[in-house]
Parts: structure tokens; C-alpha cells; sequence
């Protein structure tokens, strides 16, 4: 999460567009799942595609698209290697600039180890207080989520039209399950009409200023025999 | 009255020695090599007398000047204490010949101590020249005579190096240096070499590797012997070019006697450019000066001539550029031919009067097609070279064949642009839409704004049925054609997603990214498009006219694409206000002179202040 949270946000301060995420998690009854992630960057194609057609931005070599789909695709062949996490799918479209990652995994600990290895890995840290702690866990009553620390000292550099920018934009949580929700934590957060699903949504701006933002616990009504 | 005789000689020795050590003193304009081919000079005294030197080095494009002069050891201190005579001009120079570069300056030297203070990594060499003094540190080369010095660095081309490398590493019974190369890269892809690359894996590597192969260690291997050339022809240019200058008292003032008489001007600055020997050096031509040689012969004569000279001048609320453009009669002959057009006024109606850039260009492509084909022709046909003769037969055809009505026609080089700085235009987006009951979400399609540069581009033409018929069969072959009436459209066609709009009306075939202009304003802009008094200044200009409202650009850059500290500079720019405006003359067979005159108003200490900020805000933004 934390590193499709940065991707989304790498391309957030790098191209300071209007930016949409979806996180969205199914949770069974036995701890396994899907994760679906997508980032929506359509609303700002034309200034994408702008900088894209640079050799260089800002002192620093702007990717080609090339380069951007393989290093998405090579985060995905490495989720897909590690233990408990399978079916990894990758769809880029250059077109809108919608990305989208899902994969399946036996357990929310499982996809949590898989995504700090990778990102370990990708960005050479031995070790990061970010990459510490459990952003989720599962009892089988009840599941606790949260948001990671989103490099919240960045936010201080942004310039008014930028924050305008990330205002505009959306991050949106949504966690399903195989029986009903008795009641969530966070008064944000919404129950769907049939009881199967909890989304919460904010600003990528308001997320930098608050990381707690999303943070939910959510309770499950009994298991029936 | 006999008393006063002697007083009378006295006074006239005195005024006349006087006027003489002023007069043939050395001055650091005489120390230009006559290779110099663009050179900038400054007139010191006159810049200096409107800026201070305390507000000239605060400046971000002097800070790199500063450095350069004083690397840290004298921080702290400014170009004041560099001991620099600003009496005399600071003359900045950049040549090229068939075998090596050369940059530098020259300047006056009022206090030598302090000048080596600022200048503290040069060290004095032994000099060959009487009454002058050689410093040198690293490749810099500094050279004090009198009251002048020059700061030059000579470099020979790589060409000269590699071929005179090559012709002492074979005479010496050597294999193909790159043979090593080869191979060593066979090796990597193996794997074999891994740790030896991975542990050198620059230059060194190739080189302690070669060590290992080599049969004597103490016999330089390719790179060394071509570093071991530099340094001697390098040294045997620099020599050449110290004993034209030093021994020979041959400079670019006494070698081109423009340059000379530009000199005289009395403008804060001069600016000079010999494009007739930039053509002659131009890398590109070495093919066509080995294969055919008199046809490089008649190239270089047809460019004889070719300078361009200029005057910047400092006043109370204007920045002007002078620029005259001089040629031969051959090429003058052409450019008059082609700039010898029928102004179009449809063109004005199409240029709003609030736009923030506009330029118009206005050429008659078909006369000056007409007199190139008699100017360059003859000169092809006397080539007595196969290929030469197939290229001029294939050339007279098309002259015969193709329907030279058809084609000027249709596009007859007139052309202009605006800019209207940043507006939204409408494009699309993906926008997620959720089901209530489970939360599940689709995509749709829906309009989205963008912000967007908006640029209008237009073509004069005679056969606007020629580009309809094209745009006819386009919108055939694929539905992002549209013919919308008064115009047509062509989706996402910039970036992949804003449209395109095309108006084929009033003799005018124009590209616009401009939504309104192509729904409500296809005919012209009437009342809201350029004053009568800009129109006229547009129709009264030569073969071309800008316009640049200065304070309007700079608000509408996009500041994204610039850094925080480029995006300061531009805050400090904005909200002065001031217009930039080219103007060309009528085109003779000698000349075209153009003038850049920058108009502006507001609170400023004078136009040498607001020219440094001009160009402090250029320099950031390039760098």
C-alpha cells in the first residue's frame, strides 16, 4: 500500500496534477483477499503528456512511457514472487492515464511482508521506521486500516497552486467483505446499502496533512456456523 | 609675445604626448585574435556610469562569473577589487577555425596586484614575447600587455586530434585500437570480465585492462598518445595564435575593418558575427569541402560578406538592439527577391488586441524560389560530378514538371502567430462512478478544462481548395476530422488530447488551438482585434514584425516548468510592465536591419538596471 500510495504520490508532486486514487481491498472470512489499486491521472492528460514530450524537467530526465510501464511491470513480477501473494495484474493505459495494479494474497500479512520486500527492494532501504509497523490487521471480527505516513514534509514545499491541485484530487478506501459491517469507528466512513462494503474518501491534501485520515476500525457482524 | 613661444611649444609637446599615449595606447579591444567570429564588447564606462558594480554582482548570472574569477579563495569580495580597468572595453569573443576553438576575453588592467589576487591560480610563465607577460593555469591562458590582457583557451578539434592520433599509432605498427574494444565487450556480455568492470567501470578499466595485454607497459597505449597530441597542438595553436597577435600586431580590429568601425560606435555595447566564415567552419560543409572542393569554393563565395553587426543601447526607458544584416550580391539578391512580398492585411484581423505575443513574416517564396534557381543553379550545373548532375537533372525537372502555380499558391511563405498566453480548453477525463448498494464503480467518459497555452498559427494562400481537399479526404480516412462549416476540427490532436481547429477563409489557412476564435471569430476578430496605429506599425515593418507584451508573458508562463528559485526571479519580473517590438527595414541586395527595441515603464533606477533584470530573468531560465 505504502508504495502504490508513493507511486501515486511520486506523480502527485512530480507533476503536481489532479490526481484520483482507489484502494480497494475484498477481505474473506478465511483472511485472504484482493487487492485492487488504481490511480486516475486522466484529468490532467494534456499536462502530462506535456511534460512527457520533455527531455528533462526541473534538472532531472523525465521517463518515456516505456520506462514508466516497465518499472510498474517490474513491481509487479516482483509482488508476484513473494510468499502468499498471487495473480498479480497490471494494466497501464497511456492513453487516460489510468493505472491499475490487483493482485490475490492468503493473508493481509502476507501482502503487507510482499509490499515492504518489494519496496525494500526497489528503493534500496535496508530499513525504514515507515516500513515497521502493520498498516492492517485482521482478527476475524474486525479489521483495523490505516493510511502510512505520506511524506508529509513534502506538502511544505508545494506552492499554492499545487495544494489547489492536490485539493481537487481524490483518494478513495474501500474495504469488502463476504458477510455484513455492524458499524465502523471513523464517522467518515460509509456502509454500502447491502452491509458488504466500507468506503471513506478524502483529498490527497487533506491525507498529506493528517495521515490518521482514513484510519478505521470496522466490525463484522458474527461468523454464522 | 616671444615669452610666450616656448610656453607655446611646451604646451603643444605636452597636449600631443598626451593625445598620443591615449591614442596608440594598448587597448584590450587590440588584443582580439582576427579568428574571433562572434564577439561581444562592452563599452565599460558607459555601462558602469548607470550601474553600480555593488548591484551588478548581485546578480545570479555574475555570481557564476564571480566564482570563476574568484573560487572561494577571495569570498567575499567583488569584481571592484579585481583590479579590472572599466575605462576600457570588456570584450568577449568565440572563434572557430578548420582545427580548433577558441574562447575568451579581453579586458583592461588597472591594478595588477589586485587582478592576481582574483586570478590567484595562475602562475607566471617563461614568455617569448618582449614587454609580455604569459600566466597559465590548467588550459586558461592569461597574457598581460600594457595596460591590456586576454583570457584565452585554445582547443583543437577532436578531428585534428583523431587524425593525427591515428596517423602516429599505425606508423607505430599498431592494430585498430578499438580491436580491444571489441573484444573487452565480448567479454563483459560473457561475464567473464564482471569483476574488473565492476570495479573500474570507467575509462580506467579499459585502460588497466589493455595494460595487461600490452607487451611493453612503458609504451603509451591509444588514449595516452592522444592526450600526449592535444597537448602538443594545443600549445602549437596557442603559439600560432600568440605570435599573429603579439608578433604579427594581427587582430580582428585590424584584420575586418566592420569589426573596427563598429568599434567606434559609441553604444553600451557592439555586437559582431561573421557568418561568412562561420559558414566556412561549419562542421557540416567538411563533406562537400572534401568531395567537392569548387563547389565549396562557390558556397563560400556566395556567403562572402555575410555579417552581422549590432548596437545595444541603454536608454532612459528602452532597451534597443541595432542589428544590420549584411551579404553579398548573390545571396542580398535573393533575400531582397524574397522579401519583396504584398503585405496581406487579412492577417490583422485574426490577431486579437489583447494577445500577449504576435509576429508576422511576410515573403514571396516563389520569387525567391525563382532567383535561387537562377543564383545556385549555375553553380550546380558547372560541377563536373556524376551525383551533382543526377541532383541538378532531377531538380530542372521538377522545375518543369511540377505546377510552380499550384504549389507558391498555395503556400506562399507569408505567415503569422500569436500567443495568448494560458486558457482552459476542453478535453476529457475518466471519472469513477460508484453503485450505493455494494460501492462497486465504472468508468465513464465526461469533458474536463485544462490549462493550455493558446497559440494561433496562419498561412497566407491563393488555393485554399487545396487544403480543403486535403482536409476533405482526411476526415474520410478517420472521424477526428470534422468539418464544422465555418471550420474544421481535428481531435486530440495536440498531446493526444486537445483538438485542433482549422479556419480556410479570407485567403488565410490557420492553425489554432483557440476554441472562440474558431467558433465565434472564424471570419476575424473586428473590433477586438489590433489597434489601427499597431496594424499600421505591422504594415510600415519590413519582412517582419514582433510584439511581445512583456509584463502579460510573464504571467501567463506556465510556472510548473520552472523551478522555485527560476519562479522568484519571475515574481520579481512580474508586474513591470514593458514591450518588446522587432522591426526590420526594407531589404536591399547590401543589407536588412532589424531593431529590437524594449519599452517599459514603471519605477526603475534606469534601463541598464531593468536590462540586467531582463537578462538575469533569461539566464535563470536557460540555465
Amino acid at each position: 500500500m505504502r508504495f502504490l500510495a508513493l507511486f501515486g504520490f511520486i506523480l502527485v508532486f512530480g507533476l503536481t496534477s489532479c490526481i484520483e486514487i482507489i484502494d480497494d481491498i475484498t477481505i474473506k472470512n478465511d483472511g485472504s483477499g484482493m487487492l485492487k489499486y488504481t490511480v486516475n491521472l486522466s484529468s490532467s492528460k494534456l499536462k502530462i503528456n506535456s511534460i512527457l514530450a520533455l527531455d528533462s524537467l526541473e534538472g532531472k530526465k523525465v521517463p518515456s512511457k516505456d520506462e514508466i510501464s516497465q518499472r510498474i511491470y517490474a513491481f509487479g513480477k516482483k509482488l508476484e514472487e513473494k510468499n502468499g501473494v498471487s495473480n498479480v495484474s497490471i494494466s497501464t493505459d497511456f492513453n487516460d492515464f489510468i493505472f491499475k495494479m490487483s493482485c490475490e494474497f492468503t493473508s493481509l500479512s502476507a501482502l503487507q511482508n510482499a509490499i515492504k520486500e518489494v519496496v525494500q527492494e526497489e528503493t534500496k532501504e535496508k530499513s525504514s521506521s515507515e516500513l515497521d509497523h502493520n498498516w492492517m490487521s485482521w482478527d476475524g471480527q474486525k479489521l483495523i486500516r490505516s493510511i502510512p505516513d505520506i511524506t508529509i514534509k513534502k506538502t511544505k514545499e508545494l506552492k499554492a497552486d499545487e495544494i489547489e491541485s492536490l485539493k481537487q484530487g481524490s483518494y478513495t478506501s474501500i474495504t469488502r467483505f463476504e458477510r455484513m459491517v455492524e458499524k465502523c469507528e471513523n464517522p467518515n466512513a460509509q456502509i454500502s446499502k447491502n452491509k458488504m462494503a466500507v468506503m471513506m474518501r478524502t483529498n490527497p491534501y487533506a491525507l498529506t496533512q493528517n495521515y490518521n485520515l482514513l484510519e478505521n476500525t470496522i466490525y463484522l457482524s458474527p461468523l454464522k456456523n | 609675445m616671444k615669452y610666450f613661444k616656448p610656453i607655446q611649444q611646451c604646451l603643444l609637446i605636452t597636449i600631443c604626448i598626451f593625445l598620443s599615449t591615449k591614442l596608440l595606447a594598448q587597448q584590450s579591444e587590440h588584443l582580439i585574435p582576427k579568428d574571433a567570429v562572434t564577439v561581444f564588447s562592452i563599452n565599460n564606462i558607459t555601462l558602469l556610469q548607470k550601474i553600480s558594480m555593488d548591484d551588478l554582482v548581485k546578480y545570479e548570472f555574475m555570481e557564476e562569473v564571480q566564482q570563476e574569477l574568484f573560487d572561494g579563495s577571495t569570498s567575499g569580495k567583488t569584481l571592484k577589487d579585481s583590479g579590472i580597468d572599466f575605462d576600457q572595453k570588456l570584450n568577449v569573443f568565440y572563434g572557430r577555425t578548420d582545427n580548433y576553438e577558441l574562447s575568451g576575453f579581453t579586458f583592461g588592467i588597472k591594478n595588477k596586484d589586485q587582478l592576481f589576487v582574483v586570478f590567484d591560480d595562475f602562475e607566471r610563465m617563461a614568455s617569448n614575447y618582449p614587454g609580455v607577460e604569459f600566466y597559465g593555469s590548467y588550459f586558461n591562458n592569461l597574457i598581460i600587455k600594457g595596460n591590456s590582457a586576454i583570457l584565452v583557451r585554445v582547443e583543437p578539434t577532436m578531428e585534428i586530434v583523431d587524425q593525427i592520433t591515428d596517423s602516429i599509432w599505425y606508423a607505430r605498427g599498431n592494430e585498430n585500437p578499438w580491436y580491444m574494444y571489441d573484444f573487452m565487450e565480448e567479454g563483459i556480455d560473457e561475464g567473464i570480465y564482471d569483476n574488473e568492470m565492476n570495479q573500474n567501470d570507467t575509462m580506467e578499466g579499459f585502460d588497466s585492462f589493455q595494460y595487461s595485454f600490452d607487451e611493453n607497459i612503458n609504451e603509451k597505449n591509444y588514449y595516452e598518445l592522444r592526450d600526449s597530441v592535444q597537448m602538443v597542438i594545443q600549445a602549437k595553436y596557442l603559439r600560432n595564435v600568440f605570435d599573429e597577435l603579439l608578433v604579427d600586431n594581427v587582430n580582428l580590429v585590424n584584420f575586418d575593418k566592420r569589426f573596427a568601425q563598429q568599434l567606434t560606435h559609441t553604444s553600451e555595447g557592439i555586437f559582431y558575427l561573421d557568418n561568412s566564415r562561420n559558414v566556412q567552419k561549419a562542421r557540416g560543409l567538411w563533406y562537400i569541402q572534401t568531395v567537392f572542393p569548387s563547389l565549396y569554393k562557390d558556397i563560400r563565395e556566395l556567403y562572402s560578406g555575410n555579417v552581422l553587426l549590432g548596437d545595444l543601447l541603454l536608454k532612459e526607458n528602452s532597451v534597443e538592439f541595432n542589428m544590420e544584416a549584411h551579404y553579398g550580391e548573390a545571396l542580398g539578391s535573393i533575400y531582397q527577391k524574397m522579401n519583396d512580398s504584398k503585405f496581406d492585411k487579412n492577417v490583422l484581423k485574426y490577431i486579437h488586441k489583447d494577445n500577449t505575443a504576435f509576429f508576422n513574416y511576410n515573403v514571396n517564396l516563389r520569387e525567391a524560389y525563382e532567383q535561387a534557381y537562377k543564383v545556385i543553379m549555375p553553380i550546380l550545373t558547372d560541377e563536373k560530378n556524376p551525383q551533382i548532375s543526377a541532383n541538378v537533372l532531377t531538380i530542372e525537372l521538377l522545375n518543369e514538371f511540377v505546377n510552380k502555380d499550384a504549389l507558391f499558391g498555395t503556400y506562399k511563405g507569408s505567415m503569422f502567430g500569436t500567443f495568448n498566453g494560458i486558457q482552459k480548453i476542453k478535453t476529457t477525463k475518466i471519472e469513477f462512478s460508484y453503485d450505493e448498494e455494494t460501492f462497486e464503480y465504472i468508468e465513464r467518459e465526461v469533458e474536463a478544462e485544462e490549462d493550455m497555452p493558446i497559440f494561433t498559427l496562419g498561412f497566407t494562400t491563393d488555393r485554399g481548395d487545396i487544403p480543403q481537399k486535403v482536409l476533405r479526404h482526411l476526415s474520410r480516412l478517420t472521424s477526428r476530422f470534422q468539418n464544422m462549416g465555418d471550420y474544421w476540427v481535428y481531435k486530440e490532436a495536440i498531446l493526444e488530447s486537445a483538438p485542433l481547429y482549422m479556419i480556410n477563409k479570407n485567403g488565410l489557412f490557420i492553425f489554432t488551438n483557440d476554441e472562440n476564435l474558431a467558433k465565434n471569430y472564424s471570419s476575424g476578430y473586428g473590433k477586438l482585434a489590433i489597434s489601427r496605429k499597431t496594424a499600421k506599425k505591422v504594415r510600415k515593418s519590413g519582412f517582419m514584425y514582433g510584439h511581445i507584451n512583456w509584463a502579460q508573458a510573464i504571467d501567463r508562463f506556465p510556472r510548473d516548468f520552472f523551478r522555485p528559485e527560476q519562479n522568484e526571479i519571475l515574481d520579481a519580473m512580474r508586474g513591470k510592465t514593458g514591450i518588446m517590438e522587432l522591426t526590420t527595414s526594407k531589404t536591399t541586395r547590401e543589407k536588412t536591419e532589424f531593431q529590437l527595441v524594449y519599452k517599459f515603464e514603471g519605477e526603475y533606477e534606469n534601463s541598464g538596471k531593468y536590462l540586467l533584470d531582463l537578462l538575469n530573468s533569461i539566464y535563470v531560465i536557460s540555465k
